[in-house]
């Protein structure tokens, strides 16, 4: 009966950050892998929620206001003209949002562009809409874009690229000149993008999250995708958009339409009063992950990882395994999880390789199972316990595993 | 206090007029008529519409400062133009400026139980906020797995065979993406909810179509004979159906397993109005001998609890099956709503007199509706499930179900579906159209009676 799956879906392996989870689950061990808080979310937007659910909004709905909200809150970011009644469709998550992007705009065949190391699941979407991935490297130890790298990747099949940015697991925040760059090129060569931008306003040391979509030319072949669940903490609720020229997001509509009909109606109605928040509420967000990333980075830097890279947006850290030890990611992080009581993510499931080109020898992609994401998106409790227990199996020897030999 | 366009809602139960799926086959803004043609060609009997029609506008335009203007003039499919999605759009405008009364919508006017909303209130207030495991919350899979075996006696894994999903149309979609290759042959019965053909679409897969037709939309069985084959990959059921409420019987579903036992045949069924069942009793293909290895069961919690906005569903198959399933459902939304995940556990636990009154209350509910259609002058059709009914408009003269449907909220101030957009051919449907019950009982009262005073017989 097994031939019965389709060649898409027999291609797709089991989550590695999920089995590690399970793992970790068993041994009980505090979780920076996963990327959702483990702390509540706002009281208004819960209440909100509540109020909808008593109020009967309770089917099928489309609430346009979150529509005339988004426009506002994109014009005020961006300086970006959107007209809520066309160009934007409400979905379940940015996950749905992306998936319908893709199926609206990928042909069997099209070459989507991604930036490696990219989150896992956009290559997925791409191949199950016929799409071919294709991925760009950006450069350790800074993950910055090389503009010849990315020239190199466009030909003639190449329909979209595809940006995440504050990315996830980097915590990179594209520059201005990248961006330019980017844009430059998606005019230059008539391609469209697709914009992930959930950690919108997770950004730190004043870095300013600008969208691809502002750029001269960019906001008539863009597609933007964010979602409230990064932002309100409220990663279950499942609302989330995209924004796009009309034609396209009248596209993403139908698709979604056929994909799950609507996103949740209660939640809708809270995603209003959540789109409703003071600048107060976005500073304090801020704020609050701007001090817990500088936790993280002193902690991990303190039992001996090398941070060559601050993250400047998301509640991602990618920490590298430290030089005198010898073990890969899965390795290290199975060991993070006997010893230690903390799991986190092995960075190599966000690196891909090009199936189309020949690994080049120069290329040296040792790197790629050198990396560890850690999410900060966790209680100071959480935080605080997670590093006892780091600091404390650095004294069990967990970083001095290469000594076993001598 | 939002702006709810009640008519506007993209639920394809209720204007299944307005959003057919369209390709764009190469860069927008040009060629996309070329490759609509390729695309046509390929699959002449799906729908290949290019409607790029706004909700209010005709000529669409994008805006950018920076650049020029550019305009792109809108497109439909030749197949469509009768039907163009402006038609619904129209009729909803109509609806609401002639205050006309409502049972097109496939949704209730009255709210779910308050057990189950309190058990999402508290859900939300607990903390259960966060992203659920992707397959589901183990609770509702639990909850799913105890009723299915309630309803079915078959006894399923939890964690290996039930998928929650962001409603039963989703649980569709990845059931006809993940296990569906481009090419594929499926069977489909018209007239069908037309996320199916869409999906199908999406997948590349042929499509075959079966008509039922009036009075008892009986499966064809020898036109089933000759379709299916061993090029047939699977064939998708709903029962209880919408649009015509019929069931399908025993005898039809023991034929359609021997014929897929035989051709070896997958099973895709919608059931999610199996609790909406009136005249005789629900059967799931699951059940009928060797068929629980080649079926997917799908149900949701929104017709049973009157929450169709929650969007929480579900897919049952054996493994091998479930595997596809999940892989398209982890790229589609990766996660399902968490604290109505929970809710719908405590939903599903409802004691029997819930389903009880529910079916009493339908009934009534029914009783007013089809009484006063057929004392209108309706000719109705018997529909065993659903809430809805499939009644011919012909008495009333009019030349097509989507005129009479004009006139019917112009003259009249009542809101039917027409069925022709159930169907591949529309022709098929032109003497059809769909009334729903899942209103207050004041609201059917009134439609009935504005009814008996304006509809004239011709």
């Amino acid at each position: 009966m097994e031939e019965k799956l389709s060649s898409v879906a027999k291609t797709f392996t089991p989550s590695p950050i999920q089995e590690l989870s399970h793992l970790a689950q068993r041994c009980n061990a505090i979780n920076l892998a996963e990327g959702f808080p483990d702390f509540p979310a706002p009281p208004h937007i819960k209440n909100a929620a509540v109020s909808a659910i008593n109020s009967d909004f309770n089917q099928y709905r489309h609430v346009q206001e979150i529509c005339d909200h988004l426009a506002k809150i994109v014009k005020n970011m961006h300086g970006l003209d959107v007209n809520p009644l066309t160009d934007l469709a409400i979905c379940c998550g940015q996950t749905e949002a992306f998936a319908a992007a893709v199926f609206a705009i990928i042909d069997q065949g099209d070459e989507v562009v991604l930036f490696d190391p990219s989150y896992e699941t956009y290559e997925g979407c791409i191949a199950m809409a016929g799409g071919v991935p294709v991925f760009v490297a950006l450069d350790p130890p800074h993950w910055t874009l090389d503009p010849n790298k990315l020239m190199k990747s466009i030909t003639g099949r190449t329909k979209a690229i595809v940006l995440n940015s504050p990315q996830n697991p980097t915590g990179k925040v594209f520059t201005k000149d990248e961006l330019e760059i980017i844009a430059g090129i998606c005019c230059t060569r008539d391609c469209l993008a697709i914009t992930d931008e959930v950690y919108e306003h997770i950004t730190f040391d004043n870095e300013k999250h600008i969208s691809l979509a502002s750029f001269p030319g960019m906001q008539e072949r863009t597609i933007i995708t964010s979602s409230l669940s990064k932002t309100f903490s409220v990663t279950g609720w499942r609302v989330g958009w995209a924004i796009a020229p009309a034609f396209i997001a009248s596209a993403i509509r139908n698709i979604h339409v056929k994909i799950t009909d609507s996103a949740p109606a209660p939640f809708q109605e809270a995603a209003l009063t959540a789109l409703r928040s003071p600048p107060e509420y976005f500073e304090s967000l801020r704020r609050d992950y701007e001090a817990k990333r500088d936790y993280i980075v002193k902690l991990l830097a303190g039992v001996g990882f090398k941070i060559q890279f601050k993250p400047q947006g998301s509640f991602f850290l990618f920490a590298e395994i430290p030089e005198n030890c010898p073990l890969s990611d899965l390795e290290y992080v199975k060991e993070m999880i006997q010893q230690a009581g903390v799991v986190a993510v092995p960075g190599r499931g966000f690196f891909h390789t090009n199936l189309s080109l020949k690994r080049s020898s120069e290329v040296d992609h040792s790197y790629q199972k050198r990396y560890i994401r850690f999410a900060f998106c966790k209680s100071n409790a959480t935080l605080a316990a997670a590093a006892l227990k780091l600091l404390h199996a650095k004294g069990l020897k967990l970083h001095s595993i290469d000594k076993r030999d001598a | 206090m939002s702006h709810t366009f009640v008519m506007q809602v993209h639920c394809t139960w209720t204007c299944p007029l307005r959003f057919k799926l369209f390709f764009f086959s190469k860069h927008l803004g040009h060629n996309i008529r070329g490759c609509r043609r390729e695309s046509c060609n390929l699959y002449p009997s799906l729908v290949a519409t290019m409607s790029t029609v706004s909700t209010e506008n005709a000529a669409v335009t994008t805006q950018n400062e920076a650049t020029q203007k550019t305009h792109h003039p809108v497109q439909v499919a030749k197949r469509l133009e009768k039907f163009k999605t402006t038609i619904f759009t129209q009729m909803s405008s109509l609806a609401i400026k002639h205050g006309a009364i409502n049972l097109g919508q496939g949704f209730p006017n009255f709210d779910g139980p308050e057990f189950v909303k309190e058990a999402a209130i508290q859900a939300i207030k607990d903390g259960k906020n966060q992203y659920a495991r992707g397959v589901g919350v183990p609770e509702l899979n639990n909850a799913i797995s105890e009723r299915f075996k309630k309803d079915t006696g078959l006894l399923v894994d939890p964690d290996k065979e039930v998928t929650v999903t962001s409603g039963c149309t989703e649980a569709i979609a990845a059931t006809i993406l993940g296990l569906i290759n481009p090419g594929d042959e499926v069977i489909l019965f018209a007239p069908f909810y037309d996320s199916y053909e869409a999906t199908l679409s999406m997948a590349g897969a042929n499509v075959k179509c079966i008509t039922l037709r009036p009075p008892d939309f009986a499966v064809p069985i020898n036109e089933l004979k000759h379709t299916i084959s061993k090029n047939t990959r699977a064939i998708l059921i709903n029962t209880p159906h919408n649009p015509t409420g019929k069931m399908f019987t025993r005898e039809e579903l023991s034929v359609i397993a021997s014929l897929c036992i035989e051709n070896d045949v997958l099973v895709f069924t919608d059931e999610v109005y199996d609790k909406l069942a009136f005249e005789i009793d629900h059967i799931s293909m699951a059940s009928l001998p060797g068929m629980y290895e080649r079926t997917v069961t799908m149900n949701s919690l929104g017709k049973t609890f009157s929450l169709t906005g929650w969007k929480i569903g579900w897919a049952i198959a054996p493994p091998h099956l479930t595997w596809g399933v999940r892989q398209a459902h982890s790229f589609l939304t990766f996660a399902t709503s968490t604290p109505m995940q929970w809710a719908t556990s405590v939903a599903l636990r409802a004691p029997d007199s819930y389903f009880v009154e529910l079916k009493r209350d339908y009934l009534e509910k029914k009783a007013i509706l089809v009484d006063g259609l057929k004392a209108v002058g309706f000719k109705v059709f018997p529909s065993s499930g659903t809430y809805f009914v499939v009644v011919d408009h012909t008495p009333f003269g009019l030349e097509n179900d989507v005129v009479f449907c004009e006139y019917l909220i112009k003259e009249v101030g009542v809101v039917a579906i027409p069925t022709s957009v159930f169907y591949l051919n529309p022709e098929d449907g032109k003497n059809l159209v769909r009334f729903t019950f899942c209103k207050d009982e004041g609201t059917l009262k009134a439609a009935v009676e504005r009814m008996k005073e304006k509809l004239v017989r011709k």
